[in-house]
């Protein structure tokens, strides 16, 4: 239909279109696609020997040489408490407004948010290396770091099954894999001390809200269930596959769970909304605040959040460090 | 017996405007006549309605009903006593012809008063007057010119006042409506009522008029019955156009001709005191 | 005709709140409910229907009942079908109230309704002010415009608001926005009670200016209507209605704009039944909107202004119509 359209001008036209139609197909194509040149940190075709070789879970290449990276940009709390746990603290360059352990991160240049960065800001510490949430919101930054010439590697560490991956794939780009591999031995040994202490113990039915308008809460998809589970909790929503999904109040009561965990902001909006202080009220259930800070995410301190979480959940049993009184 | 309606020097400004619209008018309308106000364009016509009906205020003298002047009395009261059908009246929302006249109840009751006795009555009275009765259950937006006008002057005479009001009432209807219009405002006038109009039909208010003012330039240029102030002099002089006034054949009423313009482009003549 | 209107109307709504009752997340069973609503049987239950349900269809029957006088009055002070409760500034002073209040962390359960209200009424005051000074009187372009206006800034407000703070904020705003009966308890009920009892009882009261202001400033002005005054008492007691109902519920859209029309249709044309008739039809439809809004993909929840933004839809679809009819 197009092309007779064309067709049924005078020749003056029909140039004038296509031109137009070349010119936009042109312009489409420069736009979408960025090209995928394989980033140095590196030198040219063939890899040199002691070249480590990744991908990321954006799917894109990495190739790091022998030393590894030497300037990296953390934009990611988890990621930058595993750096500063492989003991390599002091090669970070820069790192998210969030990222406030341990203390000396502190000391590291704050670049602004981990999602949608600044990414002048990032480039003005000239790093070699950039970790980045791999988010949908993200895919924009990696591809105008890599045009600008900085590896890139996008994690997704969302559940607790990526922490080993996502501590291995750190330790290649810094061709450190030996501790990387001690930190991951050591984070998953402690998980299981506390999955035992409360192994014999009868699970708590939990509810773990995170924001109240609208009622959303933790699923079955969430790091923060599996830590649950981990510590002796049994969520009530663990069924569904949704890491967070909407629910309504109706159905929290009618699934009755014995404790709410939640934020100390929260906490206070539950305190002050009638349906849920006589909910508590007539039930004496618990409402339980754990640490953000610590359970928020999977990283090197996840056998503190379980045993935290354990602790709140079975306080009869369990001392403060999570073992067995 | 005082006037139906009576303005003393009433001076109009609009807000933000230069002059003053109405400079000073002084007339009265009686009761049981036709009372005509007519003049050019922009000669302070339809302001006079609009301070009658309070949406402009005066910005000098008084305008008073039947001896009581308008600051003394409520927008109800005046309704009561003064009916006007303005110039342009569209209800938003199409009603019947019944609820329409039944409108002109409203002065009658209030937010604390809701009872009208004579209400039911006065409204038959005033469908029957206007000769409406045939369409009550159409609805307003489904009438003629003619008809819808007809509607209008039965509303105000629902409102039960003895004075009626009317801003252009036959710009848009043919000739037998316009002259319908006209036998039933001089019926009115027969049987008491004071009837106040505004128009531009000069040869009509020659025939129907008790007595005409005619307005220039916010003042009056004259006043009095139809043959004193409907002569060649002063009515070229006002609008400014070559006439000649003649007499009608049927009843020997002033008959106002227009001629057409010279061969000169410009007639312009100087302002004769 | 018109008692036929009555006896469907009240019907419906009579359905609503049963369903409103006897739908929801958890399927309950109807003797269940009925003991529930007496106050017997188990514990969870008596809380969800009497703590969580009957309050929902309290507060939307409020809800629906407020919008829709504040559309029938606003449609007739406007003589203009396509009037809306939010049109003058309404919506977009409680907006910039509550994505403040959002944004600054205040609590959602208290401090985001009085923020919504407090933004909702400044925005109607605005409005009116504004008009006042441009042209001196209440006329009804005047109002148009300078509602506009004030909902221009709060839109940029807003963005700037929702460009600067964190993505949980935006998304708490965005949900507070479409609107929802969720936050429903007992004192938020009491609250809207009293609100529509004040800006109902008002219009009802003055319904009769209604009548008159249809006919045109001049045609009311012949009638003996202070048109100033009257037209600014229903302006605001429209406004204090729709505040009222942003408070409580967020923005519901649609509603005051579609039930006048629904009621008209039926034959009730006196501002005085119109006003009632839209509170009934207007609760009716906010009820079942409810209904559907929590029962259509359990146990998630749709927004109360999705749910109702469909009825747009073919209301627009008749009016179009309508009009091509006619021409």
């Amino acid at each position: 239909m197009f092309l007779s359209s064309l067709a049924s001008h005078s020749p003056t036209q029909r140039v004038i279109r296509a031109t137009g139609v070349v010119l936009s197909l042109a312009l489409a194509i420069s736009c979408s696609g960025v090209s995928d040149r394989s980033p140095p940190g590196v030198s040219g075709a063939a890899d040199p020997a002691g070249t480590n070789r990744l991908v990321d879970d954006f799917g894109d290449t990495l190739r790091i040489a022998g030393g590894g990276a030497q300037r990296i940009v953390s934009l990611n709390p988890a990621t930058t408490e595993m750096l500063f746990a492989m003991g390599e603290g002091n090669r970070l360059v820069g790192r998210t407004r969030w990222d406030t352990y341990p203390l000396a991160a502190l000391s590291v240049a704050d670049l602004g948010d981990g999602l949608r960065p600044n990414v002048e800001a990032v480039l003005s510490v000239h790093p070699d290396l950039v970790v980045l949430y791999a988010a949908a919101d993200n895919r924009d930054a990696a591809a105008r770091l890599r045009a600008a010439g900085i590896a890139t590697l996008s994690v997704r560490d969302d559940r607790l099954a990526d922490f080993r991956r996502v501590v291995s794939l750190l330790g290649k780009a810094l061709h450190d894999s030996v501790a990387a591999q001690r930190i991951a031995d050591s984070v998953v040994a402690s998980l299981a001390r506390v999955s035992a202490a409360t192994a014999n113990l009868p699970p708590v039915t939990v509810v773990w809200p995170i924001e109240i308008a609208p009622l959303r809460v933790i699923g079955g998809g969430s790091y923060l269930n599996d830590l649950l589970t981990d510590a002796g909790g049994r969520n009530v929503y663990g069924a569904m596959s949704d890491p967070s999904p909407q629910v309504s109040l109706e159905d929290v009561l009618q699934r009755d769970p014995s404790v709410v965990l939640t934020t100390t902001a929260t906490a206070r909006a539950m305190r002050i909304d009638p349906r849920w202080q006589q909910w508590i009220a007539d039930t004496g259930h618990r409402i339980l605040v754990p640490d953000t800070a610590l359970v928020g995410m999977p990283s090197v301190r996840m056998g503190a959040a379980a045993a935290q979480l354990a602790q709140l959940l079975h306080p009869e049993a369990l001392s403060s460090s999570g073992s067995l009184k | 017996m005082s006037a139906a309606i009576e303005f003393q020097d009433v001076r109009v400004r609009y807000p933000g405007g230069p002059a003053l619209a109405v400079a000073g008018v002084t007339f009265a309308a009686q009761s049981g006549t036709v009372t005509a106000v007519t003049g050019p364009n922009g000669s302070g016509k339809s302001t006079l309605v609009k301070a009658l009906l309070r949406r402009v205020p005066l910005a000098g003298g008084s305008i008073a009903i039947e001896g009581v002047a308008l600051g003394q009395i409520s927008l109800r009261e005046a309704a009561r006593r003064a009916a006007v059908v303005p110039q342009r009246e569209e209800p938003a929302f199409p009603m019947t012809v019944r609820e329409y006249v039944a409108l002109g109840r409203f002065p009658h009751t209030s937010v604390w008063s809701t009872s009208d006795p004579d209400g039911d009555r006065a409204v038959a009275a005033a469908v029957e007057r206007a000769g409406v009765g045939g369409f009550l259950e159409r609805h307003t937006d489904a009438l003629s010119g003619g008809e819808w006008q007809r509607v209008r002057i039965a509303r105000a005479l629902a409102q039960g006042g003895r004075l009626l009001v009317l801003d252009e009432p036959t710009t848009f209807l043919d000739m037998g409506h316009e002259m319908a219009v006209f036998e039933l405002l001089a019926e009115l006038a027969r049987d008491g009522m004071g009837v106040l109009l505004i128009t531009h039909q000069l040869n009509l208010v020659a025939r129907f008029a008790h007595h005409v003012v005619l307005l220039h330039g916010g003042t009056v240029a004259a006043q009095g019955p139809p043959a004193a102030v409907m002569t060649g002099g002063i009515l070229e002089r006002v609008y400014d156009w070559p006439l000649v006034v003649a007499r009608d054949p049927a009843v020997g009423a002033p008959m106002l001709i227009p001629l057409r313009a010279p061969a000169r482009i410009t007639v312009h003549r100087p302002m004769e005191t | 005709m018109r008692v036929r209107f009555w006896v469907i109307a009240l019907l419906a709504l009579a359905a609503a709140a049963i369903l409103g009752v006897a739908l929801g997340a958890v399927r309950l069973s109807p003797a269940a409910i009925w003991a529930a609503l007496l106050g017997h049987g188990d514990s969870t239950t008596v809380a969800i229907v009497q703590r969580i349900r009957l309050p929902r269809v309290a507060l939307s029957a409020l809800a629906g009942a407020a919008l829709g006088m504040s559309g029938a009055a606003m449609q007739g002070t406007l003589r203009n079908g396509l009037a809306e409760p939010y049109l003058l500034g309404v919506s977009g002073g409680a907006a910039v109230g509550a994505v403040a209040a959002i944004a600054l962390g205040l609590n959602v359960v208290l401090g985001v309704p009085l923020a919504a209200f407090a933004g909702a009424a400044g925005a109607a005051a605005l409005v009116l002010a504004i008009a006042r000074v441009a042209g001196g009187r209440a006329d009804v372009r005047l109002l148009l415009m300078a509602g506009v206006v004030v909902g221009a800034f709060a839109n940029a407000a807003i963005m700037v608001v929702y460009a600067t703070a964190p993505p949980e904020t935006v998304r708490g705003a965005l949900w507070w926005m479409m609107g929802s009966a969720d936050g429903a308890d007992w004192r938020r009920v009491g609250w809207l009670a009293a609100y529509v009892a004040i800006g109902g009882g008002a219009l009802v009261l003055w319904a009769r200016d209604l009548d008159a202001l249809a006919l045109g400033d001049d045609g009311a002005a012949a009638l003996g209507v202070d048109v100033e005054r009257a037209s600014r008492r229903a302006y605001l007691a429209a406004a204090l209605l729709a505040a009222a109902t942003v408070a409580a519920a967020g923005l519901v859209g649609f509603v005051g704009l579609v039930v006048p029309h629904i009621v008209r249709a039926a034959g009730v044309r006196q501002h005085r039944t119109l006003l009632w008739g839209t509170a009934v039809v207007g609760a009716a439809l906010v009820i079942s909107a409810d209904v559907v809004a929590r029962t259509i993909r359990p146990p998630a929840e749709l927004p109360l202004g999705a749910v109702t933004a469909l009825l747009g839809v073919p209301f627009f679809l008749f009016q179009l119509r309508r009009l091509a009819v006619r021409s």
